[in-house]
């Protein structure tokens, strides 16, 4: 098993990381009620594993024994019935699930599966707490229709369903959604937490650190606490045991866009244009979220940029991001940004060094 | 002509009617068959209800006519210095032609001779006309200018080849313009163009080449053909000038040369023009005088004896203003038969006037001629012999585009061969018969179709050829459409079961909705006539309506209907509203905006925006070029405007100006983009002009130039856009990412978000699967492989999909250096692994499109003893399976005995259902009997067997039942 998986904490009490946070959250549970929830911060941050220990906090360990199902929804929409197929994980108590794969008919799946919910409401043995909770995930891809119709669900049927969102920014989740939540901020690990967490892992598994080896983990895993460990795993596999200056090996896929910005720092032309265009076709046909590349690019840039140019560049990425979001071909609002950037830059050399 | 057209209508019974009062012999057989007479007189009625309304007149004028219509053979002999003998020799080819090509029934010859005898006379007055008209302006003007003479003729005849050919060079031309585009010239528009007289240069061959001096060439064309001149494209014997104004020392001027054909610069043919009013024009209108005299004055003695002939001439009659009375009338019958339109009033009476097609309809005659006798032969019963010509057809389906007299062959051949014609179109409801047949004829159409069809017409005795012979033509099948449910199964289910022809029209054969109904039919495929066809025959018509048309306007107007005579003759009579002369010019003028739209490919679309000239497009057009596909073009626009240097740049030494212009075309682009999820996502579809603004008009306006390579050995053309497949190959990966990720979570061994495996998860997860196999021993190396597939519940498809979506284009291969023992020997262990090894979470979650693979383990959990005989049972049960998809879902995430067994039974009832539905069915016994006896077989052998075979024979029993139900 994955070091990631192995190393999760199951409950609260072993969270290592956020133990304020957990904390809090423990006293809120037992307190008997649970309001709704929001969590949202940076990926790698421990959002689903505090959400999962929460919940095992609330339901015991029959929130552990989750079944996958592939579920499919007829949806009577006006005149026609749309048949909408999604993955969901649910135990006895909780369901889970990401409504935002389905794309914009993802509205239909926030009703129906709330209304579903509140129909038929466990009881538990003692015959009171009857509520289920259902986690969406990556609420902040949910469209802004769907966002308005979990506004209105979530106060119907509040007495028997709490709703846990999770996302990563909460700034694309709407005001009415937010206030009727109890937001819950998670932090991206700071360095030292994230090498202590190696070292902790370290240790579990009987492996010699050398020093600083740790530190130079958490310095590339860009304060993702997932990405630490499992960068930690792939050079334990590459090679052991460790030397100090082991290379950590990149992702592929960064590996790729930093090629790809290294492209066009050499060269400004529609030839070139022309081959990141396949690249990034490449990119994606893999898999790589838009935003993501476009995100990484901007950061691969800035690292190469004279400083009089980070701040134009900064904007056209900005200014990209959000039609890309608009849009729906991603690709040509990537390569409206390469080219938007190919021509700053041509434009600066010139002015430069003539 | 008129009158011509009615006698026409009038010969079937009136002519008649007069020949039965002269000569009595032609009359009696007539009477013998009065059902055939009768029928015949009355369906004319009914079709031409203007005949009726001028019948009154037409008698009078009948009477008139009388004497001399009878005596008319000799006094052609008599008089025939104008009307040559060449039109009786043409009148008894015409006769002959008849015969070879549309035989009649040869009952009909017999009985009555008069009335074909008239019928083939009357044709060839119909189309005498041409004859006429030609032979006596030719003989005028031989008398009259012999500089002239031949002239026309041959100017007519020499156009009626050669535009098609200039035409189709024009098209080059304007591709060749896009890799050297043609200077403008020198002096464009500085030069006063002068008028002529209309013909002026009629009869001379035109070659342009090169740049003229101020004339484009495409109004250098113009001008040409304005004044009655040919332009060809290239040089030949019979080309009488060379148009051009520098010796480009091309393929033209040099064959010019060789064959001594003369040169003329522009100016030349300025001053010929120019000329040609001065001098020529009175001349001609002299000419022209004389010959209306002349072509008067043979008619002004005869007019009485051959009022026929003469009223061919009408044209020239209409002027003569000197006419007697009989003149007067005929006007205003013109008048008066004004009212009915052209396309009637010209509709082809007899098939060979169909203009075009003559060979399918002389198909279409032998068929419908054959079809008694191959389908509903006399005494025997039969049966025997529809099988024995299974190449026959019951049925028959004409399609061709619009306007080019499907219809009407359709119901001309039936009527010469004297079928009653009931003709079923897209105005008439065409839905299923209904199934309560006692309605009977009161009920819908298609209980009509249905009756008629099915029964035949009884008569006092039995005796077939007594009998009404009728056939249906199910006009416009094509059209049944929503209204008319179930329209083609009911017709196909007609087809065979009809005992009369049926004649089926659509326009597009290959329409989706055809499908079916071209097997059951005789495929007839009418192409459009050629303009010349069609020049040939408006020119019949305007003649008959005393307009003036020269041949090279009608050509013009057959090409711009595109093949679509029915448009043709609406719009020559529109025009003949409003003019009574009609050029080149109105023709032209007329009918530019109302050309039929051409089709155009979206290829072609990008290539004239992104071409040289497409900065001078209009606005209009380009939208209309964007608009071509507005879904295609634009994606052709962004896949390849980079290759485009723009022709607006200049000298741009170091490609900045470009690069900033790619910039704002692909931020276009994107925007483009954006509109186009406002239109698609919230139907905001007044957006689609700003749409094709910003995806293709601006890109192309900023970018248009000459195309270069960006690869080696890349072709220069535009690519495909890219997206359409690339987004496919991302949707596909997707989906198998998400099974992976499915399985992974069903391991409950971790539960991350899809996006988190593909970034953070995807690389460690492949280290772990291959890096082992690389560098430890083999065996130590898959064991330790295969167990963390297992714990992650990873399949081999799994395993597939990590490795694909790890590969990059210019990195290496992740399974590089993986000796394949290796990897069959992983392969071999997983497979082992999977026979013994606890059903895993994952393997009962069903995936999305793929149902069958849980199966299999589903059954091999129910009996874990004898794997050997259980792996087999389960290819059987997953066979099954395919074929019973409703089986499928029962199955489902359960996997207990009691359901299959219950399952079993039901599929027992179910081939007992089969059996029962089968009996029940109108089947003939025959067919009745076999699956009975194969269902019961196959459930009988059911109840035997362990379940899981039993499953699977079930199953299989259960197809033939299930497809004899279909």
């Amino acid at each position: 098993m994955l070091w990631v998986d192995k190393y999760r904490p199951k409950t609260l009490d072993q969270v290592i990381v956020h133990q304020e946070i957990a904390e809090n959250l423990k006293k809120l549970v037992t307190e008997q009620d649970c309001p709704h929830l929001l969590f949202y911060g940076p990926s790698g941050s421990g959002k689903k594993t505090l959400i999962m220990a929460l919940l095992r906090q609330i339901f015991g360990t029959s929130a552990e024994k989750v079944k996958v199902e592939n579920r499919t929804w007829k949806i009577d929409a006006g005149s026609r019935t749309i048949d909408l197929e999604l993955t969901t994980l649910s135990s006895t108590n909780h369901v889970e699930l990401s409504p935002s794969d389905v794309g914009f008919q993802d509205r239909y799946i926030v009703q129906e599966i709330i209304k579903e919910m509140a129909k038929n409401r466990p009881i538990d043995t003692k015959g009171k707490k009857g509520y289920k909770v259902l986690v969406l995930n990556e609420v902040d891809k949910l469209s802004r229709e769907a966002q308005h119709s979990l506004r209105r669900t979530m106060e119907k049927y509040s007495a028997s369903c709490r709703l846990i969102l999770c996302c990563n920014s909460s700034s694309k989740v709407t005001e009415a959604i937010r206030s009727r939540c109890l937001n819950v901020r998670i932090n991206a690990p700071k360095e030292e937490q994230i090498v202590k967490v190696l070292e902790f892992i370290g240790k579990k598994e009987g492996l010699q650190l050398p020093p600083g080896f740790a530190a130079r983990i958490a310095d590339k895993s860009n304060r993702s606490l997932r990405r630490a460990i499992l960068s930690f795993e792939t050079c334990r596999v590459q090679q052991y045991p460790f030397s100090s200056n082991q290379a950590i090996p990149p992702m592929d896929w960064e590996e790729y866009v930093s090629e790809i910005c290294s492209d066009i720092m050499r060269e400004q032309s529609p030839k070139r244009l022309f081959q990141v265009r396949g690249k990034l076709y490449e990119l994606l046909i893999n898999c790589i979220p838009p935003e993501i590349i476009l995100k990484k690019l901007l950061s691969e840039l800035l690292k190469k940029l004279d400083e009089e140019l980070k701040h134009e560049v900064c904007h056209w990425a900005a200014y990209y991001e959000h039609r890309m979001r608009m849009g729906q071909k991603a690709i040509f609002h990537l390569e409206a940004f390469l080219a938007k950037f190919m021509s700053i830059y041509k434009a600066f050399l010139i002015a430069t060094f003539g | 002509m008129q009158r011509d057209i009615r006698k026409w209508f009038m010969k079937a019974h009136d002519k008649g009617n007069d020949n039965a009062e002269k000569k009595p012999p032609p009359t009696e057989p007539k009477t013998e068959t009065p059902v055939c007479g009768g029928q015949e007189g009355s369906g004319r009625r009914k079709t031409s209800k203007y005949f009726v309304a001028n019948k009154q007149k037409q008698k009078e004028d009948k009477e008139v006519e009388d004497l001399p219509v009878k005596r008319k053979a000799q006094n052609d002999d008599f008089q025939s210095v104008k009307p040559p003998p060449s039109k009786k020799v043409h009148k008894f080819d015409d006769e002959e032609e008849d015969d070879d090509d549309f035989s009649l029934p040869k009952k009909k010859n017999a009985a009555s001779p008069s009335k074909k005898l008239k019928s083939s006379s009357g044709r060839g007055i119909a189309q005498k006309p041409v004859h006429v008209n030609e032979s006596d302006e030719d003989d005028a003007k031989d008398t009259e200018s012999p500089l002239k003479s031949g002239g026309r003729g041959r100017g007519g005849r020499g156009v009626s080849g050669a535009p098609s050919g200039g035409r189709g060079r024009g098209g080059g031309r304007g591709g060749f313009m896009n890799f050297g585009e043609r200077k403008d010239p020198p002096h464009k528009g500085e030069k006063e163009v002068p008028e002529g007289a209309p013909n002026c240069l009629a009869g001379l061959t035109f070659v342009i080449s090169g740049t003229l001096d101020s004339l484009e060439r495409e109004e250098a064309e113009d001008l040409i053909k304005r004044h009655g001149g040919r332009v060809t494209g290239s040089v030949s014997k019979k080309t009488s000038y060379l148009l051009c104004d520098e010796d480009i020392e091309g393929r033209k001027s040099s064959k010019a040369k060789e064959l001594g054909t003369p040169f003329l610069t522009e100016d030349g043919l300025f001053d010929k023009i120019r000329s040609s009013k001065n001098s020529k024009a009175p001349a001609r209108e002299d000419s022209k005088v004389s010959v209306e005299k002349v072509a008067s004055l043979p008619k002004k003695s005869p007019q009485k004896a051959d009022l026929k002939s003469k009223s061919l001439m009408s044209n020239a009659a209409h002027k003569d203003l000197g006419a007697g009375s009989q003149q007067a009338k005929q006007k205003d019958q013109a008048i008066q038969c004004s009212s009915l339109i052209w396309t009637e009033k010209y509709r082809p009476k007899v098939p060979n006037e169909m203009i075009g097609n003559q060979s399918l309809v002389t198909q279409l005659h032998n068929w419908l001629k054959n079809w008694n006798e191959q389908f509903h032969d006399t005494g025997n019963k039969g049966k025997g012999k529809k099988q024995n010509d299974s190449t026959a057809k019951k049925a028959v389906l004409l399609s061709g585009p619009p306007g080019i007299g499907k219809t009407t062959s359709a119901k001309l051949v039936s009527k010469m061969l004297g079928f009653q014609a009931i003709e079923v179109n897209a105005s008439d409801n065409r839905g299923k018969a209904d199934a309560k047949i006692f309605k009977g004829i009161s009920g819908s159409n298609a209980n009509c179709i249905k009756e008629l069809i099915s029964n035949e017409s009884l008569g006092f005795e039995m005796d077939r050829s007594k009998h009404l012979k009728t056939v249906l033509i199910m006009d416009e099948v094509d059209g049944m459409s929503a209204g008319d449910r179930g329209g083609v199964a009911d017709l196909i289910a007609s087809i065979k079961i009809s005992k009369i022809p049926i004649i089926c029209i659509c326009n597009d054969r290959y329409s989706q909705k055809l499908k079916s109904l071209v097997n059951y039919c005789l495929l007839l495929s009418f192409r459009k006539p050629t303009k010349q066809q069609m020049a040939k025959r408006l020119n019949q018509v305007a003649g008959a309506e005393g307009l003036q048309v020269n041949e090279i306007a009608l050509e013009e107007l057959a090409e711009r209907v595109n093949g679509d005579m029915r448009m043709a003759l609406n719009q020559l009579q529109y025009m003949s509203l409003s003019m009574s002369v009609i050029n080149y010019d109105d023709v032209r003028q007329r009918l530019q905006g109302s050309a039929k739209d051409e089709d155009i490919s979206p290829f072609t679309a990008v290539d004239k925006l992104f071409g040289f000239s497409g900065g001078k497009l209009r606005m209009d057009e380009r939208i209309d070029l964007s608009m071509s596909d507005p879904d295609l073009v634009p994606l052709l626009i962004q896949e390849n405007y980079i290759n485009y240097r723009p022709s607006s740049i200049g000298k741009d030494d170091n490609g900045m100006k470009r690069m900033s212009l790619i910039a704002r075309a692909a931020e276009s682009i994107a925007d483009g983009d954006i509109i186009n999820v406002q239109i698609r996502r919230y139907r905001q579809w007044q957006l689609s002009q700003t749409g094709s603004l910003s995806s293709c008009i601006i890109p192309a306006a900023l970018l248009h130039g000459s195309r270069e390579t960006l690869e080696q050995g890349e072709r220069n053309f535009n690519r495909f856009g890219g997206w359409l497949g690339k987004n496919s190959t991302a949707g596909k990966n997707l989906r198998l990412l998400e099974d992976l990720h499915v399985h992974l979570l069903a391991s409950r061994e971790s539960n991350m978000g899809r996006e988190t495996l593909r970034l953070d998860y995807l690389t460690v997860l492949l280290k772990q699967l291959t890096d082992p196999l690389r560098v430890l021993p083999k065996d130590e190396a898959v064991e330790k492989v295969v167990e963390f597939m297992n714990i992650y519940s990873i399949s081999q498809d799994d395993m597939d999909t990590i490795v694909e979506l790890s590969k990059f284009q210019g990195h290496g291969n992740p399974l590089d250096g993986i000796p394949s023992t290796v990897k069959a020997a992983l392969t071999r262990a997983y497979k082992g692994e999977s026979k013994s090894r606890m059903v895993r979470a994952a393997d009962l979650v069903t995936l999305p499109g793929k149902k069958k693979a849980p199966k299999k383990r589903v059954a091999a959990i129910l009996e874990p003893s004898d794997d050997g005989l259980r792996e087999e049972n389960g290819d059987a049960l997953a066979e099954s399976e395919e074929e019973n998809s409703s089986d499928t879902e029962d199955m489902e995430g359960t996997g207990n005995g009691e359901k299959l067994q219950s399952e079993l039974q039901s599929l027992n009832s179910k081939g007992i259902q089969v059996e029962v539905e089968l009996k029940c069915g109108k089947e003939s016994s025959k067919s009745k009997k076999t699956p009975t006896g194969r269902g019961k077989g196959g459930s009988a052998s059911t109840e035997k067997k362990p379940a899981g075979r039993g499953r699977g024979g079930s199953g299989s029993s259960e197809k033939p039942g299930a497809k004899r139900k279909r």
